[in-house]
């Protein structure tokens, strides 16, 4: 297990040498230079843009940027500079990521308590009235794109004649120290972002599970342990939700990019201080290093989510076994 | 206004550091009424605030943070959009326009307390703006014949210019921020920093306190991707008519909201108190005020802002289409199908109005009435036009030919993310179609606009450059040969600042190129005001570029509040909010 685990986590350093490439050979090929701003302001000369560019180092050849970029990363963990900020992307990117990383794990624990007995329900109950309508809301929440039921639920929230359309706080309330008043405030709003963006990750979850169950509850294993006599609620959690559950541990670990890429135009629509945001500005701005750094953090959570679930799996399922 | 500052000129020097503020008055036109001191005001960022530093970066969020807590030695009133003491009070220019001599307030502190003076106004056009480094400074404009502006301490508050050359049009540049030297020091080249340093100053995660300025407002705190908060200034140096020091609000609050549809709930639930809106937004809300929502939606007609026009390429890469694009009897012929009014009514809501030819009509100073030969939408007319000019349809397939067998088509370049260039784009397509002129669509999006005309890699092109209050500001736009002038790019010099391709201008290119120089160097007002007004002609007669509209401003504000007059963006020297109060 130990080997395993230490051989997979070996082999992700040439998986993310080979995705830093592409990923930087692709922010390269966009058109357009980060330098293009400069020109669109009638204040500035070439000669003005073409010093930034030095400043930048955005005149050397694209696979010299690449290299000491790799080379900072390496020996002294610095991920380059921020262009539009002015200040390193580490900082940048770590005033965002408190936040982000606790949207998307309530987001997350959201979908899961929900979709999870949901999903059991409905396999369980398969031909019932409630399993029916809740299949149907399940469809529904895979066709409405998150940001769409966000404005939905602002609007509806306007119509109300509520305040609290966006962002995480009442205005009053973003700089308050802490409080239970200032708590009060933030679950006021937190509602509208974890059911925009929980909800497509609801039914996904839901249909997931339903699916799973079913396929389990014909298994032989459940055959023999109900002809043995065992109560239903044994066979239910001690051998079909057990096995029914492994598909989603995998859905979880894929899901940990999400946490970068899922939310941007939830975050732009309800304003939240999150990450995605800022991938799509450095993304449309070139500013390299961000877009660089935010897409191999990405990749990173995909293999860390990835080795995450397989562990899990081999803990979850006892013919998972690694050696 | 100087008349009536100099009293307190020599009350100040006879009370030695007793301030001499100034009385912001004679607005009752606009509807300013004395206010009284207290409350918060909320607005929105479209996004966070990249830096601190003005100079630093290119950032509207920014600018609209840095207008509230900087000032320049001059300022623009706020009715007439005429230069009036700010920083300086006064100053003298001498006889052969080359020396511009500033007095400075006395008395002005910055926010953290410490004393404004003339140090500070050298440091920040030496070190910072003249700073070829500094990413939004400004050098290129203080160097005038490749010869640089001098910048002299006379004594602690008096400063002096030297100028090459007279340059009429000097004075608007001193409405650039004036930074604190004994903050920014250490990030100059004087404190012993590198050049391209002072673009590290004050980045958006700076200590509060570090940022010192003397606007109206100072920064107290900046919650990253959700607020920036500003507090009055108690330093402040204008006063209103009856001595209430301003601004009279304690706190200014910038929400950040990127998307404009959230911008409008946040706006209808209450939490920001002013927005401006696009005409998309405007019978919305216009209905909702007269159905008694708290809110009034003011239009204003612009000076500042965009008039979106077409361009086509002179140098196009097809030579049949660069021949017939440069002839300015087929761009005559084009704008007859140019179906203004439509696209006032119909993209612009109505709030909108006929453009003037580099100046808007709305700056008494400059413009020139040229509305006549915008001419009238008349596709017979246009078709004729093309027929004259021998662009005929012979196979009889709906499109002329622009030699044999080859159609008049051509690509028209524009942005899709525009609220309104995707409706223009349609709307001239179809009436081009109409008199045989066939139109493909390319959007790009609009941050690509302006390098995509750079690069020459286009046909005809929808665009916009922003209007200015003196004419001077817009040269590298309409002067031919000029670094923006792209529909004409072969007329570009080989070098930077080299000598544009005179000879292969049109010969009104060569009038106007003659005309933009002459002006720069002009002191002599009226003569000034002749050569702009010849060149207003020249453009609307030879439509170098095509404008369509002069888009309206349209602001919304809280009933709330007092005295607001619409904010015109990010324009430094033009900041009417220490005047708004609450109610």
């Amino acid at each position: 297990m130990l080997t395993y685990t230490l051989r997979r986590i070996l082999g992700m350093i040439p998986t993310l040498l080979i995705i830093s490439a592409v990923c930087f050979a692709v922010i390269k090929l966009q058109p357009g230079s980060f330098t293009d701003q400069y020109l669109e302001d009638p204040r500035f000369t070439r000669e003005t843009a073409e010093a930034i560019s030095r400043q930048l180092g955005l005149d050397q050849p694209a696979i010299v940027q690449y290299g000491r970029w790799l080379w900072g990363v390496v020996t002294r963990l610095d991920f380059g500079y921020s262009f539009l900020q002015n200040r390193p992307v580490v900082s940048v990117i770590g005033d965002l990521l408190g936040w982000t990383v606790f949207l998307s794990l309530i987001t997350l624990l959201f979908s899961w308590l929900v979709a999870v007995p949901l999903g059991l329900y409905t396999a369980f109950n398969r031909h019932g009235l409630a399993a029916g309508v809740a299949n149907f809301l399940g469809y529904v929440g895979l066709a409405i794109p998150d940001f769409l039921a966000a404005l939905l639920l602002v609007a509806l929230v306007l119509q109300l004649g509520g305040t609290n359309v966006g962002g995480l706080f009442s205005p009053a309330y973003i700089d308050a120290p802490w409080s239970w008043a200032r708590v009060a405030d933030l679950l006021k709003h937190l509602w509208i972002p974890v059911l925009a963006l929980g909800l497509e990750g609801v039914a996904g979850l839901m249909r997931q599970m339903r699916a799973s169950t079913l396929d389990v509850l014909t298994q032989d294993y459940i055959r023999t342990a109900r002809a043995k006599g065992l109560p239903q609620h044994r066979v239910i959690w001690r051998h079909a939700v057990r096995n029914a559950i492994n598909p989603l541990i995998s859905l979880a670990g894929l899901s940990l990019p999400a946490l970068i890429s899922g939310t941007i135009i939830v975050s732009i629509v309800l304003s939240l201080p999150t990450i995605g945001p800022l991938l799509y500005d450095s993304l449309i701005n070139k500013d390299q290093y961000t877009a660089l750094t935010l897409l191999m953090l990405s990749a990173f959570l995909l293999l860390v989510g990835n080795l995450l679930a397989d562990l899990a799996l081999a803990w979850a399922d006892p013919r998972v076994r690694y050696t | 206004m100087l008349k009536r500052t100099l009293p307190l000129v020599t009350l100040a020097l006879l009370g030695g550091a007793l301030a001499a503020p100034k009385k912001v008055t004679g607005y009752g036109g606009l509807g300013v009424v004395d206010g009284k001191p207290g409350g918060t005001y909320t607005l929105v960022l479209g996004d966070s605030p990249q830096s601190l530093n003005y100079y630093g970066v290119i950032d509207n969020n920014l600018g609209l943070l840095a207008q509230q807590m900087f000032d320049g030695l001059v300022e623009f009133n706020y009715a007439s959009y005429k230069v009036e003491p700010a920083l300086a009070e006064s100053w003298v220019v001498s006889p052969d326009g080359k020396v511009y001599t500033f007095k400075l307030r006395q008395g002005v502190k910055w926010s953290d307390g410490q004393t404004f003076d003339a140090d500070d106004v050298v440091f920040t056009y030496d070190q910072i703006i003249m700073n070829p480094e500094a990413r939004a400074g400004d050098a290129a404009n203080f160097k005038l014949d490749g010869k640089p502006v001098q910048v002299k301490k006379v004594d602690a508050n008096t400063v002096q210019f030297i100028l090459p050359r007279p340059s009429p049009a000097f004075l608007l540049q001193m409405r650039s921020f004036i930074m604190p030297k004994h903050r920014l020091l250490k990030f100059s080249q004087e404190g012993g920093a590198k050049p391209a340093d002072i673009n590290n100053a004050w980045p958006s995660n700076v200590n509060e306190a570090e940022v010192v300025g003397t606007g109206p407002f100072k920064l107290s705190n900046y919650t990253a991707g959700q607020k920036v908060t500003l507090v009055k200034n108690p330093n402040y140096w204008k006063v209103d008519g009856r001595g209430t020091k301003l601004p009279y609000l304690d706190r200014l609050e910038f929400l950040i909201i990127r998307d404009p549809q959230a911008q409008v709930a946040q706006f209808l639930a209450g939490n920001v108190d002013q927005l401006n809106i696009s005409g998309a937004q405007f019978p919305d809300l216009k209905q909702r005020e007269v159905s008694g929502a708290p809110f009034k939606v003011m239009r204003s007609t612009a000076l500042f802002g965009s008039p979106p026009f077409v361009a086509y390429n002179f140098d196009a890469k097809d030579p049949a289409l660069a021949k017939v694009f440069s002839d300015a009897r087929f761009r005559r012929a084009m704008q007859s199908a140019l179906n203004r009014d439509r696209i006032i009514d119909t993209v612009y809501n109505g709030l909108a109005s006929l453009p003037g030819h580099g100046v808007a009509p709305v700056n008494k100073e400059w413009y020139t009435n040229t509305t006549k030969q915008l001419g009238t939408f008349d596709l017979k007319a246009a078709a004729a036009a093309l027929d004259a000019l021998g662009l005929k349809d012979t196979n009889g397939d709906g499109v002329r030919e622009i030699s044999r067998g080859k159609n008049l088509e051509f690509d028209l370049t524009y942005a899709t993310d525009s609220s309104v260039y995707p409706a223009i784009a349609t709307i001239l397509q179809n009436d081009f179609s109409k008199i045989g002129v066939k139109v493909n669509l390319k959007g790009i999006l609009a941050k690509n606009l302006l390098s995509t005309g750079q690069s020459g890699n286009w046909e005809m092109i929808l665009h916009a450059f922003g209007d200015q209050p003196d004419p001077e500001l817009r040269k590298p736009i309409w002067q031919p040969g000029g670094a923006l002038y792209y529909w004409h790019r072969s007329l570009m010099p080989a070098q930077d600042g080299g000598k544009p391709n005179l000879a292969r201008m049109a010969p009104w290119e060569k009038e106007i190129y003659n005309i933009f120089d002459d002006a720069a160097t002009t002191t002599d007002r009226s003569k000034r005001k002749a050569l702009y007004t010849r060149w207003q002609l020249l453009f609307a007669q030879n439509l170098p570029v095509t404008p369509i509209a002069k888009p309206e401003n349209i602001g919304a504000v809280s009933n709330k509040y007092g005295n607001y007059i619409y904010n015109l963006g990010v324009i430094p020297g033009y900041n009417p909010v220490p005047l708004i109060y609450q109610k």
